[in-house]
Parts: structure tokens; C-alpha cells; sequence
């Protein structure tokens, strides 16, 4: 009992401290807040009903959170549960919210042939204003990219875009991935969506995982060992706090 | 097992009070551990930095705790509605509601899910409930299977994803409606039910239905605090086991085989498994993979992953046997692949 009202309690201060999209869907925001509400108010019910009553069974009350009645073997196992229980309980507590990093962003297939749904077509691409790519995120981007890699297609269309860094596999010393999840259910399922970024020696001035805001133009990649063929040449580097929503959807 | 009786009818005055300040004792320690943690997060988010942790390491609790915040409200909510048809439902409904025969009853019970739209795991309390209120185990299994997919959230999002393409919406549908049964019939035949569940849960089914004590309310509360007891130790080693596996295992692994028929089934079953998403929603999920992978094996996923996956296992355990738990997986596994092999031979 004392795990839900730890996890509701996690969760209600996440959300009053708008960290709570760090792991869910912002969809589930309300539904998640009321449930561990009213978990809380059962928790404390249950809490006040020990206090006002003497409860006189040792043997068979279930109110024993992690005592358990089986024979011994099975109370080792669930000790053993009840005490990883507790651990990751602790964890959510004294760590700080945060999101997802270029780690996993790497070992999800970044570069790989997947692109989430949400990003612009090609057809809806073509007849968009100037003031429509500037509003483009590196989702929409990454899902062109995929789909043209033809350069005359960008000539000219402004680019600015946030994110943060995610070291290329192929070209790591001047070359980096801006990056953004993409989450459909919640953290576990997220999905880095990114695009090629050509700053030589970026690492002199920046370091892997700090967001930026970028703007420029997309060219014929100059990297002589990246895997990519066209990718961002920034005009403008600012570097930015991670913003309080980090995840796309 | 017997109960001891209850004397919390008693005269406080009596011999029962030794054990009530041992309670409040104990209640006061509860109390102030939760306060504790409390002051512990304000402490920590004005002191811990938030890089203190190496990357894999904060992805792997990010995770973990993002399928926990997740699930937990769905969890909650199916304790509640376990609580309403274990306490508030009165007696003789099934009876009346329900078709006679077995096969009939299973049928019906199918679409059970399509009033109750809860989460796959939020189902496993529900389901728990309605087997103490005397559903079979078979039954209350076919609904535990059937309703993650036969839910109108699902099948909307299904939908609103692929359309009618491939054939995936109806597969989805008839394959779960179709293996929940399988799964229901075959667990009927077993000639010895109580032997499929856990000891503790075998014994709590098998209580009498008549031990009032206290109002209805006050049994609302305590079986909350019993049903939370016996369900989030198992949800939080869901939790981390689903985060632990999605942070060593690189997705790129799968991603390769998608265009084989055969493979590609095999690829999506493991992934649906591993990745633990909500039934509701998987369809978002899955759908940029459908450029890469055969109809068939997306059906496998959608099928697979709303059934079963790292989290429902734990989940599962807390009511049924290993050994059930393991002939399920087989039977769901296999009929699985065999629909979804079917559907890239046709589709």
C-alpha cells in the first residue's frame, strides 16, 4: 500500500510541477492525476480506518503489505520483490524528473529507416509558405529527408529548428544529430526522430545532450565520412534550456 | 484456510488493544517514512544536479518510471471496478445476465471488455474480481484476453491507423476474439481450475461469500489496500524489467528482418513483448513500421503486445500459476503467429 501512495504521490508532484509529460503522453494527463488522486484518498482512508479501529487478526489480515502468510519460500520472494519494489521507489523520489537521452536515442535506431507518423508528405511540402518551414520541427524535417534527398528541394527554405545533441555514429567529430522523441503512449515507447547537423569540431564549444536552437538552410552534406547525404549547416547556434515539453507527438 | 474472526466489533477496552497500538505504531512509522520521502524529493530537487547519473543508467529509471506512471491509473481504475463487482454487485447477476452454456458464456463474456475499457493491465484485478464473485477460471481468462482488443478504444485507434489495409483492422479484431476463446475453451477442459491459480488467490476464491464484516464501505477501502498489496510489487517489477530490457537490447536488431514473411512475425512478436505498450494506443505506435514490415507481422504485434507482455507477466503472476502462466504464452504465441503468417500468405 505504501508503493501506491508513493508512486501517487510521485505522480501528483509531477504534474503539479509540469514534469509529468517527461513520462506520459500529455492525453493521459487528466486521467492520471484524478487515478492517483483517488488512489491517494484510499490510501489515507485505509490509513484512518487503523487508526479509529483496533485491529485485532494477526493471521490471515491482508492489511500486512509485504508480510506474506505462504510458507517461507514464497515470503523470501516476495521480500525480494517488496525490496525492489522499494528501491525503485526510492529512485523516483530522490532522482529528478528527466527525459530521455542521446543513449537512447543511439540504441533506437536513429539513423535507421523509420520515421514516426506525424511529419510532413512531400505533396503537403511542395506547396507550403516560407512562414509554414520556418515552423517546421525536426520531425517534419527528418520525414522530408527521408522521403527527397533531392538538394534543389531545399535550396532556399529557411530551417530553424530545436533539439538536442546526439553524437553522429559515423562522422562524430563534426557531425551531430539534432534530436526530439517522439512519443506515442508514453516514454517507454519513444522514438528519436533527428537531423544531420554539419558544425565542424562542434565539440570544442558544445557537449552531447545540450538543446539547441538552430536556424540555416539545408545543403549537400560536407562531411567526407557521414552516412548522410544532405544535412543542416547552421547560420545561427543558440543554445537553450530544455524546454519544460520536451517530447513530440 | 480459516480466518481468525474479526473482533473489531470488541470493546476497545479488551485485549484487542495490545494489537491496536501496535498498528498505530506501526501506522505512525508509515506516516512519517511517507513524509520523509516527501521532504527527501523537495531536498532533492533543490540539491541532486540533474546529470548525476550516468546516461543508460537515468534512461533506464526514466523508463521504468514512465511505464509505472503509466499504468498505475489503470491499474487503480480496475481495482475500483474490481471493487464495485466484488462488494457492491449484488448476488446472482451472472446468473441471471449470463448465457447457460459454456462456449455461449465465453462469447458474451468476450465483449465484457467493450462496457470496460481499461488497459491490459488494469483488466488482471478485474478479472481477479469477477473470479472471486464465482466466473470460472476459463471465463474470467477469455476476458482477461479478449477485452485489451475488443475495447471501443482499440478498435477506434486501430482504425484511425491503418484503415481497412491489409486487413489488419479485422485481423486484429477476430484474432483476438478468436484465440481469447481458444484460450477459454482449452482452460475449460482442465479438470482441476483451482490448480491453475496461485495458492493465495486459490484460498481467496474459495473464501465464503458471506464474511461481512463492516460496512461496505469500510470493505471497499480494505480490499483496495489488499488488492494494491498484491498487485504493484508485481507491476513495479514489470516496470523495470520492460525498461532494464529496452535499454540493452538495441532496436535495430529487429528492425532488419521486417521484409521476411516468416522472420518478420517472429521480430514484431518479440518486439510487442518487450516494449509493453497500451492496447489503446499501439497502433500509433506500430504504424511507421508498416512501410517496412508485412501486414502480417503488424497484425502479430497488435495481437501479441495487447495480450501479453513483460508487464502483464509480473502482473499475471500474482493470480495464476508458473505453470499456467507458461502454457498461456505458448498457446497465445503460437496461435498468434500461426493468424499472422496467414495474413502475409493471403494479404
Amino acid at each position: 500500500m505504501l508503493l501506491v501512495a508513493v508512486v501517487s504521490i510521485a505522480t501528483i508532484w509531477f504534474a503539479i510541477g509540469g514534469r509529468l509529460d517527461y513520462y506520459v503522453h500529455p492525453r493521459y494527463l487528466v486521467f492520471t492525476v484524478i487515478m492517483a488522486s483517488i488512489a491517494l484518498a484510499l490510501c489515507v482512508a485505509r490509513a484512518a480506518m487503523i487508526i479509529r479501529r483496533p485491529v485485532a487478526h494477526t493471521n490471515h489480515d491482508a492489511d500486512h503489505d509485504d508480510e506474506d502468510d505462504d510458507p517461507p519460500p514464497a515470503t523470501r520472494r516476495q521480500a525480494a520483490l517488496s525490496g525492489l519494489a522499494v528501491l525503485v521507489a526510492v529512485g523516483m523520489i530522490v532522482f529528478p524528473p528527466a527525459t530521455l537521452s542521446s543513449a537512447t536515442a543511439l540504441q533506437r535506431d536513429l539513423t535507421g529507416g523509420t520515421t514516426p507518423a506525424g511529419g510532413s508528405s512531400l505533396s503537403s511540402a511542395q506547396s507550403a509558405s516560407s512562414a509554414a518551414f520556418a515552423k517546421f520541427t525536426v520531425l517534419d524535417w527528418s520525414s522530408l529527408l527521408r522521403q527527397t534527398s533531392n538538394v534543389s528541394f531545399y535550396a532556399g527554405k529557411p530551417v530553424a529548428v530545436e533539439g538536442f545533441i546526439t553524437p553522429s555514429p559515423t562522422d562524430a567529430a563534426n557531425t551531430f544529430y539534432l534530436t526530439r522523441f517522439v512519443i506515442t503512449c508514453c516514454a517507454v515507447d519513444a522514438q528519436p526522430v533527428g537531423v544531420p547537423v554539419y558544425l565542424p569540431n562542434w565539440r570544442n564549444s558544445y557537449k552531447s545532450d545540450e538543446w539547441l536552437n538552430l536556424t540555416g538552410g539545408f545543403e549537400a552534406n560536407h562531411s567526407t565520412s557521414s552516412a548522410d547525404p544532405i544535412a543542416l549547416v547552421p547560420s545561427g547556434v543558440k543554445k537553450i534550456s530544455a524546454p519544460s515539453d520536451p517530447y513530440l507527438y | 484456510m480459516p480466518t481468525v474472526v474479526d473482533t473489531r466489533a470488541a470493546a476497545p477496552g479488551s485485549s484487542t488493544f495490545g494489537a491496536s497500538r501496535h498498528s498505530s505504531v506501526a501506522l505512525v512509522a508509515a506516516i512519517v517514512i511517507a513524509l520523509g520521502l516527501v521532504t527527501a524529493r523537495m531536498v532533492s530537487s533543490a540539491v541532486v544536479p540533474a546529470g548525476v547519473l550516468p546516461n543508460r543508467l537515468q534512461d533506464g529509471l526514466t523508463l521504468g518510471m514512465s511505464v509505472l506512471i503509466e499504468s498505475l491509473p489503470f491499474v487503480v481504475l480496475g481495482i475500483v471496478i474490481s471493487i464495485a463487482v466484488r462488494i457492491w454487485l449484488p448476488d446472482g447477476v451472472f446468473v441471471r445476465v449470463l448465457p447457460r452454456s459454456p462456449w455461449l458464456r465465453r462469447i458474451v463474456i468476450s465483449f465484457v471488455g467493450m462496457l470496460l475499457p481499461v488497459c491490459e493491465c488494469g483488466n488482471v484485478p478485474l478479472a481477479r474480481g469477477l473470479m472471486v464473485r464465482g466466473l470460472t477460471v476459463a471465463e474470467s481468462m477469455t476476458f482477461l484476453f479478449a477485452a485489451p482488443i475488443l475495447n471501443p478504444i482499440t478498435v477506434i485507434t486501430t482504425a484511425q491507423a491503418f484503415g481497412w489495409s491489409g486487413g489488419i483492422l479485422v485481423a486484429r479484431i477476430a484474432g483476438g476474439f478468436f484465440i481469447a476463446n481458444l484460450l477459454g475453451w482449452l482452460f475449460s477442459r482442465h479438470p482441476d481450475p483451482e490448480s491453475l491459480l496461485t495458492a493465495g488467490f486459490a484460498a481467496e476464491c474459495r473464501l465464503p461469500a458471506h464474511e461481512e464484516h463492516g460496512t461496505r464501505w469500510n470493505r471497499s477501502v480494505q480490499l483496495f489496500s489488499t488488492e494494491a498489496a498484491n498487485l504493484l510489487p508485481a507491476l513495479f517489477v514489470g516496470s523495470v524489467a520492460a525498461a532494464a530490457v529496452q535499454t540493452l537490447v538495441p532496436r535495430s536488431v529487429l528492425v532488419v528482418l521486417g521484409t521476411d514473411p516468416i522472420w518478420s512475425v517472429v521480430a514484431m512478436i518479440g518486439l510487442s513483448f518487450i516494449i509493453s505498450v497500451c492496447s489503446t494506443v499501439d497502433a500509433f505506435f506500430i504504424l511507421p513500421f508498416a512501410t517496412t514490415f508485412l501486414p502480417g507481422s503488424i497484425t502479430a504485434f497488435l495481437v501479441f503486445g495487447a495480450m501479453i507482455d513483460i508487464r502483464m507477466i509480473a502482473l499475471l503472476r500474482t493470480t495464476f500459476s508458473t505453470r499456467t502462466i507458461i502454457q498461456l504464452f505458448a498457446v497465445i504465441l503460437l496461435a498468434t503467429a500461426a493468424l499472422s503468417w496467414l495474413v502475409n500468405l493471403v494479404a
